[in-house]
């Protein structure tokens, strides 16, 4: 009796890990592609996943729209801010030093925070929608239907980029570009334009991945640093230019939070991520450099 | 006949090959370029050069004397702090490498550029960017590269970082050759290869001279490349010193060589 | 002129620079020194929070301005010295004056353990592993029982009355601010300083040259480290009560960033610049803010904060060099003339 129970709560982590971790392979995307492709460390790109969740709030709130939907809505909204972004800040430093990118970012992160709290305080918030509590229930295994929606959109997400990179010329021109930006220069290709693309679409993946951790998480205006330490880890673990090694990494992470969330109380999670990002960036963080330094 | 760049009337401005008035309209040149990656010192000092249309134009020196620096100005890759760079009499000083496709120019850069982790047939599809609006022109420009260098049809899978130096050399001139370009640039296209490999690059520098390519060749390979030229211009310390027809430099080799060894 | 003559005039002048110089900082240190009995009580706080400041940022400016390895983890010393101060005062009955200089070696012995693993990592990578190590130290302070938890430590109030235990805290953090101003201005004028600029001017070379680099990095955060430690014991004390949300709050770790950022990176004068610059911005703003019919008079802290990131965005863009660099470029005109 007692080892059914405990097999089926396994089976309920490894399921529910599975499903957490292509939640924090989306949220991982932006991040792995401004870094793998661009250079730039986007420490700001937790501010807009929590952006992300607040739009899927305010929609929700004023419109009345399914969290689903505004998965939908935030594409464009986001790939405009990335756009913004990538116009007004980004291009004018990333190329020039790695180190005033980051000055930036940073300060990008403190105005993003601040504003959220001026226009929706620190209190904590929820999305709540008709199935949020609803579960399907399968020999003794429940699943969270929030999670699973989520878990779908990330998946969706993830395969539809990843054919993108892999299969349209543009995919191939922009890997390309994090191949060797100048020789994909002097074969016709626009790299500012082409940049312009890519943080829009990194900003994108953000915002959805925003509006999906609403739908499972509560979340408030300070608490996204969690998000870029998850991140971090995804991207640091699954290395750069392969989306489909950022989705085993992300698989990872879920199963390494679920699991330890049934070992420890729950803070201690947090402590196992930080420190394991930590002995990651030191093993394999200057490896991460990526191909930038290639040039003619 | 060969003439030291002092021999030019100061004040004449470009430079006039045979002593002939230069047809400047035809073919890519740079006039008066001034150029430095630091404020205080200067790569390139005046330089004038003029690459006629269909025939080879070779460009030498000895190490740090601006070659690639000139080359890349002439690409468009740096901005030169004055002086203007013209194709065919029109101004292109500042249009963007990636506009220069289209132009009919191509640049073959030293050392490797393959894109290593795309496949020998997606870097040829980068190449023929130009062309991503019409996939029917695309196929067909690659199925001409195929035939014109079938090997790269055999390799065509395979990633193009795990080709030989040699063959990643051939990628790239396959590449370069998408667009089918009237004006080719090429940067020292024999460093770090076999020397089999280096007489077959030369080969196909022969044939794109046959195929009445405006060709301008920077190189270290002194022999190999005044045997290819029509013209030949000489930089030291980043300024013009001498230039003329082929003729006049082959049997100034030896010491030409031996002078810039010292450096 | 004969060139020895020449050589002693100018050897001459020099010392008279260098006289006026310390004259003037003599003059600016008295003058804070009087102020502290003249100035009203929230005056006498706030420049303890400038003196405080300056510490930190002078600190941090031994290895983030001067060898470019940027910590964005400073918060992690400051915390770990205002946390040793209260434990050891609370738990252990340690004089308090005792926990001082204890709370800056635990947070030297903490910085040389992790600076030695972090500092083989260069650029941005060493930054977010400062970053995530402060939010390391601050989870498990948290979460430990010694700490007190998320509930903090109430520390030991001073037998005074207000006025003269905040004028106590005033001159405490003035004196150290000195010797911190002092020891970055022996550090820039020094080899060791010469050396860390070297680092941040190209790594590679200056190592194969000799630079022993990875040894000088250690140096520089662990002064830092040593100094922010100090400041957090003193800080401790004056705030009367700690706890791991704001002690540890990245807010400081950037506001040391972009002060020092703001004044001028590797300048013994860029944090003395940037310091009570922009927390004068912050104030002038709040009470310009204040007036404007539409934001209220109650402006809530966050307002700073969205400032102080544009502040960062704008600075980072359009004068990394900052004041300081504003300063020499003009100062370069002049001498061109």
């Amino acid at each position: 009796m007692l080892t059914t129970i405990s097999l089926s709560l396994l089976v309920q982590a490894l399921i529910n890990g599975l499903l957490l971790g292509l939640v924090y392979t989306l949220i991982s995307l932006g991040l792995s592609l401004t870094l793998g492709i661009m250079g730039v460390v986007n420490v700001a790109h937790s501010t807009l996943i929590m952006l992300g969740s607040y739009l899927a709030l305010e929609l929700l709130q004023r419109l009345g729209l399914d969290p689903i939907i505004s998965a939908v809505v935030a594409v464009p909204v986001f790939f405009l801010i990335g756009v913004l972004l990538e116009r007004l800040l980004i291009s004018r430093v990333a190329r020039t030093s790695q180190t005033t990118g980051l000055l930036v970012l940073f300060g990008v992160l403190v105005v993003i925070e601040g504003a959220a709290i001026l226009r929706w305080t620190t209190d904590t918030q929820v999305l709540t929608v008709s199935y949020t509590n609803a579960s399907l229930t399968l020999d003794g295994i429940a699943i969270a239907v929030p999670r699973l929606i989520a878990a779908v959109i990330a998946l969706a997400l993830v395969v539809l980029l990843d054919t993108f990179l892999r299969s349209t010329l543009y995919g191939k021109a922009i890997r390309a570009m994090a191949q060797n930006r100048d020789a994909a220069r002097i074969s016709g290709i626009d790299t500012d334009r082409l940049s312009l693309l890519v943080f829009g679409l990194a900003t994108a993946t953000a915002g959805i991945g925003g509006v999906v951790l609403a739908m499972i998480f509560p979340f408030d205006p300070q608490d996204h640093y969690r998000w870029l330490a998850w991140a971090f880890l995804v991207v640091v673990i699954g290395g750069l230019g392969s989306i489909r090694n950022t989705l085993l990494a992300g698989l990872l992470i879920g199963l390494i939070e679920t699991v330890s969330s049934i070992l420890f109380p729950f803070q201690y999670v947090y402590f196992i991520v930080y420190l394991l990002l930590v002995v990651a960036l030191l093993v394999r963080g200057q490896g991460l450099a990526g191909s930038q330094s290639r040039a003619l | 006949m060969m003439r030291h760049a002092a021999d030019v009337p100061a004040g004449s401005g470009r430079p006039s090959p045979n002593g002939l008035v230069a047809d400047t309209s035809a073919g890519l040149s740079m006039r008066g370029v001034t150029a430095g990656y630091y404020s205080h010192d200067l790569v390139l000092n005046n330089v004038s050069l003029l690459a006629r249309p269909g025939k080879v134009t070779v460009l030498l020196g000895p190490n740090g004397s601006g070659k690639s620096t000139a080359l890349r100005i002439l690409y468009g890759l740096l901005r030169p702090r004055s002086g203007q760079v013209l194709l065919d009499g029109r101004e292109i000083t500042a249009v963007p490498p990636h506009r220069r496709l289209a132009l009919g120019m191509a640049l073959l850069p030293q050392g490797r550029s393959v894109f290593p982790e795309l496949t020998v047939q997606e870097n040829l599809e980068i190449g023929g960017w130009l062309l991503m609006r019409d996939r029917r022109r695309l196929s067909a420009a690659l199925e001409a590269i195929y035939a014109r260098y079938p090997l790269l049809k055999e390799w065509r899978q395979k990633q193009a970082g795990s080709l030989s130096g040699g063959q990643q050399r051939l990628v790239e001139i396959g590449r370069m050759m998408m667009a089918s370009p009237r004006v080719i640039l090429i940067d020292e296209p024999s460093v770090g290869l076999a020397p089999v490999i280096v007489d077959q690059v030369y080969e196909e520098i022969a044939r794109l001279k046959e195929e009445q390519r405006t060709i301008l060749l920077v190189d270290q390979n002194v022999r190999a490349a005044v045997a290819l030229a029509d013209y030949v211009y000489t930089l030291e310390y980043g300024r013009n010193n001498l230039e003329g027809e082929r003729g006049a430099f082959e049997d100034r080799l030896e010491a030409l060589i031996k002078s810039w060894l010292r450096f | 002129m004969s060139s020895a003559l020449l050589e002693r005039v100018a050897t001459g002048a020099r010392w008279r620079s260098w006289l006026y110089r310390g004259l003037g900082a003599a003059a600016a240190v008295g003058l804070l020194a009087l102020l502290g009995v003249l100035i009203p009580l929230d005056w006498v706080t706030t420049l303890s929070s400038v003196f405080m400041y300056i510490m930190l940022a002078e600190g941090w400016n031994i290895l983030g301005g001067y060898a470019g390895y940027l910590n964005f983890g400073m918060v992690t010393f400051f915390g770990v010295g205002a946390y040793t101060a209260g434990v050891l005062c609370t738990q252990y009955n340690v004089h308090p004056l005792l926990t001082i200089p204890l709370a800056g070696s635990v947070a030297t012995v903490v910085a040389l353990l992790v600076g030695v693993p972090a500092l083989r990592l260069r650029g941005v990578y060493f930054a977010i592993l400062t970053l995530i190590i402060s939010f390391l130290t601050q989870v498990l302070v948290t979460n430990l029982g010694i700490t007190g938890g998320a509930s903090g430590i109430y520390m030991p109030a001073l037998p005074f009355d207000a006025f003269t235990n905040e004028q106590i805290f005033y001159y405490a953090f003035l004196f150290l601010m000195v010797l911190t101003v002092l020891l970055a201005f022996l550090i820039e004028h020094a080899r060791f300083g010469y050396a860390l600029v070297a680092i941040r001017e190209d790594e590679d070379p200056a190592e194969i040259l000799g630079v022993r680099t990875t040894w000088l990095k250690t140096q520089a955060l662990l002064l830092g480290a040593c100094i922010a430690g100090i400041a957090g014991a003193i800080y401790a004390f004056h705030t009367s009560y700690i706890e791991p949300q704001g002690t540890f709050s990245l807010d400081i770790s950037i506001d040391v960033v972009l002060m020092s950022l703001v004044g001028g990176l590797g300048t013994w004068q860029g944090p003395v610049i940037g310091v009570p610059l922009m927390l004068v911005t912050a104030q002038v703003l709040r009470i310009l803010a204040g007036e404007l019919p539409f934001l209220g008079t109650a402006l809530p802290p966050e307002f700073d904060r969205v400032v102080f990131g544009v502040i960062l965005i704008l600075v980072a863009l359009l004068a990394p060099s900052g004041v300081m660099g504003l300063v020499r470029r003009v100062r370069g005109r002049r001498l061109t003339v």
